[in-house]
Parts: C-alpha cells; sequence; structure tokens
C-alpha cells in the first residue's frame, strides 16, 4: 500500500539561520566563564563540568541507541524524526574532545587516582587492576572510538542514501546496527562506571550501567518531543511529522519512565534490603540533609507525576502537556545526575553553585550549537528512506 | 415483515475486502443507522473511526483493578505486619514500604490484568451459547476472506425494504435477513 511520499514541506532547515552561531556564543562565553571558576575552585569545576558533561554525553549515546533500535527492527513510524538522533549521534567524535577536561580533572574528581590514598586502603588496591589513571585514558579513548565511529557511520551512510536514493543502504545499516548494540551496552556501562560510579571508589552497584541508560534514555525522549516541537514552531515540518509520531514519542517516553522507575528503585530496594554497610552508605548521603529532598523530588517528579499524567492515551495527543512534562523530564534529569555526583564533594547538603549553571550553558550551547551547525546541512528527514511512504501514511490515518 | 413468525435480528451484508467495508461503515453512520456491527477475519486498520465507535470504556475498568490491587496489597501487608503479626526483621521498621513495593506492584498489574480480560468478556457480552449469525452458512467465511456487516433490527430508523436497497447499492456480493 505504500504510495510515493508527498511531501509538501520544506525539508530544509534555513541555510542563513544564525542560530548556531548563537549557540556558539553561549557555548564559549559559558566555558569561559567557567573556566574563571576554575581558577577560584578547582574542585567545584570538575564536578560541575562531569554533571553537564554526563548530562549531554548520556543523550547523544541514547540517540545513536534510538537509531540502532530504529534500523534492525525496521521500523516505520519514526522515519520522519531521525534525522535528529542521527545528527546528535554524527557529532560524537567531535564531541570526545570535552572529555579531556573529565581527565585533566581526575585529581580532582577521582580519589582513587591519588597513588597515595590507594597505597594506603586495602579496598583502593583491590580495584587499582581496573581504577588506575592510564587504563581510565585508555577506556576514554575506546568509548569515543566506537560512539563515534558508529554514531558518524550512521549519520553518513543515511545522507548518502538522501542523495544516491539506494536502498541498499539501509541494509548496510542494519548490519552496522546489530553487532554495534552489545557494544554500546557494554560501553555505556562501564563510561557511567568511570564517570559517575567511581567517584565514590568504594561504592558499587552491579545495576549501575542499566541506571545510567534509563535516565539517558527517559530524558532523551524528552529532548526529542521538546526539538519536534521547537521544529515546527519555527514553522518546519508541520505537515510531515504527524500527530502519530507525536504520540508514538509521548508512549515511548512514557514507556522509560516506567522503566527508569524500575530500574532506579530496584537498584534501590537490593541495597536497601541486604543492608550492608559498604552498599547502603552511598544511599544513607543520599537520605540526608538536604540531598534527601532531590531524592523523594526524583521519585515524585520523575515517575509518579509523568506517569500518572501520560497514563491516559489522549494525554499523549495533546502537545502542550507532553512540552510540560518532557520539559520536567529534562530538569529531573540534570537534578539527577548532580544526585549522583555532587554528595561525594559535598556531603552534607545540597550546595548550587553559579559554575553548575555556567558548565552547563557552556556544553549546551556547543552540544546543540554542534547539532544545528550541521541539522542545517541536511535535508531534515531522511526523503529516500524506503519506509518514508509507509511512515506518512501514518499520519493520514490519524 | 409482521407476517413472519420468526423474529427478525437483521440484515447480513457480505463485501470482498476491508475497503469496501470501511467505505460502507462510513455510509452506514452517514444514513443514521447505529445498531450495527461489522465482522472481518482481521483487525482493519481505521474501522473504529469509520464506525465512529465510542471510546472503550475498558480502560477504565483496568484503571478501577489496578487501583483495588495496589490499595488491597497495601491494606493486606499492613494488617499482617503491623496489626497481626509484627515481626522484628533485621531491626526494619514494621511499615516497611520500600519492601512492599514489589508485592504491590505485582498485585496492581495482576488485577489490572484481570480487569482487561473480563472487562472485555463483559463488554463483549461474552460467554454466550449462540448468536444468531452462525445459522448463516456463508457467514462462517467471516473467519476466512469476506467482510460483513449487519444492520440490527432493533435499530429505531430499521426499515427492512430499504435497507436490502442500500446494500444493493453498496455493491454487496450476497443479502440475507438473519432470524433468531
Amino acid at each position: 500500500m505504500s504510495h510515493q511520499p508527498t511531501i509538501t514541506d520544506n525539508l530544509q532547515f534555513s541555510a542563513d539561520s544564525k542560530l548556531p552561531q548563537i549557540l556558539f556564543g553561549v557555548g564559549i562565553t559559558g566555558l569561559l566563564v567557567s573556566a574563571y571558576g576554575y581558577f577560584t575552585n578547582a574542585d567545584q569545576f570538575f564536578f560541575s563540568y562531569l554533571v553537564s558533561f554526563t548530562f549531554f554525553t548520556g543523550i547523544a549515546i541514547a540517540s545513536v541507541f534510538m537509531v540502532m533500535f530504529h534500523h534492525i527492527t525496521k521500523s516505520k513510524w519514526g522515519v520522519v524524526v531521525r534525522r535528529i538522533p542521527e545528527t546528535f549521534g554524527a557529532n560524537i567524535w567531535i564531541w570526545a574532545l570535552f572529555a579531556i577536561p573529565v581527565l585533566l580533572g581526575i585529581h580532582n574528581l577521582y580519589h582513587w587516582s591519588h597513588e597515595d590514598a590507594v597505597a594506603a586502603d586495602k579496598i583502593l588496591k583491590g580495584k587499582s587492576a581496573y581504577l588506575n589513571t592510564p587504563f581510565f585514558i585508555i577506556r576514554q579513548v575506546i568509548y569515543f572510538a566506537i560512539w563515534g565511529f558508529v554514531g558518524h557511520k550512521l549519520f553518513k551512510a543515511s545522507i548518502e542514501m538522501d542523495i544516491t536514493g539506494d536502498w541498499g543502504i539501509s541494509s548496510l545499516m542494519r548490519k552496522v546496527s546489530a553487532p554495534a548494540i552489545p557494544l554500546f551496552g557494554l560501553s555505556i556501562a562501564f563510561a557511567s562506571f568511570d564517570w559517575l560510579m567511581s567517584l565514590d571508589p568504594h561504592w558499587f552497584s552491579t545495576m549501575f550501567g542499566v541506571y545510567f541508560f534509563a535516565i539517558s534514555f527517559q530524558s532523551f525522549w524528552a529532548v526529542m518531543i521538546l526539538m519536534v516541537f521547537f521544529l515546527q514552531r519555527s514553522g518546519y515540518l508541520k505537515n510531515t511529522i504527524g500527530q502519530a509520531h507525536i504520540y508514538d514519542m509521548g508512549a515511548w517516553m512514557f514507556a522509560f519512565t516506567v522503566f527508569y522507575a524500575y530500574i532506579a528503585f530496584s537498584q534501590f530496594l537490593l541495597i536497601y534490603y541486604a543492608n550492608i554497610p559498604e552498599e547502603t552508605i552511598w544511599f544513607y548521603h543520599r537520605l540526608e540533609g538536604s540531598w534527601k529532598y532531590i531524592t523523594y523530588g526524583l521519585l515524585i517528579f520523575r515517575f509518579v507525576l509523568p506517569f500518572l499524567i501520560l497514563l491516559n492515551r489522549e494525554q499523549k495527543h495533546r502537545r502542550n502537556i507532553l512540552a510540560y512534562v518532557s520539559i520536567l523530564v529534562v530538569v529531573m534529569h540534570f537534578l539527577e545526575i548532580y544526585w549522583i555526583a555532587m554528595p561525594t564533594l559535598s556531603e552534607h547538603g545540597i550546595h548550587f553553585s553559579w559554575i553548575d549553571l555556567s558548565t552547563f550553558l557552556g556544553l549546551g550551547g556547543i552540544f546543540f550549537g554542534l547539532f544545528f551547525r550541521r541539522f542545517k546541512q541536511n535535508s531534515m528527514i531522511p526523503e529516500k528512506d524506503p519506509k518514508l511512504g509507509a511512515c506518512l501514511e501514518k499520519s493520514y490515518h490519524q | 415483515m409482521s407476517a413472519e413468525t420468526k423474529k427478525m435480528y437483521g440484515i447480513l451484508a457480505e463485501f470482498n475486502n476491508p475497503r469496501q467495508l470501511i467505505d460502507v461503515s462510513k455510509k452506514v453512520v452517514e444514513l443514521g443507522y447505529d445498531k450495527f456491527d461489522t465482522y472481518s477475519p482481521f483487525p482493519i486498520h481505521g474501522i473504529d473511526k469509520a464506525m465512529k465507535l465510542e471510546k472503550s470504556k475498558l480502560g477504565w475498568i483496568v484503571l478501577g483493578h489496578g487501583l483495588l490491587g495496589f490499595s488491597g496489597a497495601l491494606a493486606m501487608m499492613y494488617f499482617m505486619s503491623v496489626i497481626d503479626y509484627p515481626l522484628n526483621i533485621s531491626g526494619k521498621p514494621f511499615f516497611n514500604a520500600p519492601a512492599w513495593v514489589p508485592v504491590t506492584f505485582e498485585l496492581t498489574i495482576l488485577l489490572s490484568a484481570f480487569g482487561a480480560v473480563f472487562g472485555m468478556f463483559f463488554l463483549n457480552g461474552l460467554p454466550r451459547f449462540n448468536h444468531p449469525l452462525f445459522t448463516i452458512e456463508r457467514f462462517k467465511r467471516s473467519t476466512d476472506d469476506k467482510f460483513f456487516v449487519c444492520i440490527e433490527a432493533t435499530d429505531s430508523k430499521f426499515h427492512a425494504d430499504q435497507v436490502h436497497e442500500f446494500f444493493k447499492e453498496a455493491g454487496a456480493a450476497y443479502i440475507e435477513e438473519v432470524y433468531e
């Protein structure tokens, strides 16, 4: 039943749009201001930087995940929105540059990087085969090599299909995606161990990798929904991305709200119930002082509210509801990473710093600047994809 | 019609493809019939819209059951571990909310599933022993390769001649009156 796709929209993001320059401006200003923070309070700078860095990197990796799931399931529904995550993924190899400050701040961030501390600590000595500076750096290179290569490869292949219209590229993309999914699964888990879990090197949770994936993937859908609304508000793709596609993204966000709660709570419950001091200490810090407000806030604003709001089918059709829930999820995602990382620095309570904001704006400006710079160079949808016709037809049924 | 000894259930028309079924359903709705149903060997995308079906109440039934499971589980565990038989388990509180979550979750899901399955039976009027349409030999092909519409005699606008006429115009492959 697949007809020749008829698209009435302009598929080119305005080439003279100043958006990338503006975003780069925000980004560079943010980073320069943060650099001043480095000289006044280096520890605070590196922790703030790490929070924002993992926030955006998680979203970029989740984007590539979405593209890969899309290819291996040959799914039709999301062809019209696929170019957005593809573009996020294509920038990961450039984004690797922003991992360098984390490496420079290794002594400020990670207790295990101090050799004298390791020598005096039996547990850290036992972990030193994995937690040591050279291996940490090697691992960062491996992660970004995998993510950068796959993300860029899938993007390039998709762009090539735009130009040549060769449908054989679909099977190439499937062949890249299938083996890359387990690689991504492992690398995102180990990356989360390295960046966030090893901040408290005595503590461990075997679920932490899945947990980091779950939080990133949930907020990735929120970012996708907001991005689509932004494009449509700017007058793009109004007839191409229809109500059915918006609904599907809402359904994904709902599904991963539940998945997030399942994983995050499972991690908490096992540690709580086993009640082993070396494990409970991590949650103990986070249920003390003002940190407990974020702990309960996550439960309510990241799971209960979005779950109840999105449960009803009608709500996932309402744009303003989806937009509010997405904003809520993104804010809570930032707070959650903040809540994972920061208690290492200030054990007794929340201590917001202006550097948190400046690094977030800095890295966010660069992240979205890179996105729009690439996004405006190409068509906003994979216009010659074999499944595009079926995807557009979905809109007409609504 | 009044001469018939048996009571008429409705008039059945057979069509050859799902597209026709959707078009006919739209026309039936336009003419103002509301007691009719369509029968097809497989689910047809968009048929619910063409028939102007109301939104199913099943969701509310499932929600009710889910809430019952949720509160029932909490009430049960509260009675057992706080009121009736409090046990000290490694110094944890008797009212131990985190530990109760798995059971609460499972019972919510279990009762929701019951609500969905049995609520579906209830809304469809199942189980029942027989249906007037089963007396029609050709209707058996509704599970194979034919598509049927039946306008029921209880509809306020039902006049057998008009319905016959309408189905003929709509291009039905076969029309038959169904008696209870």
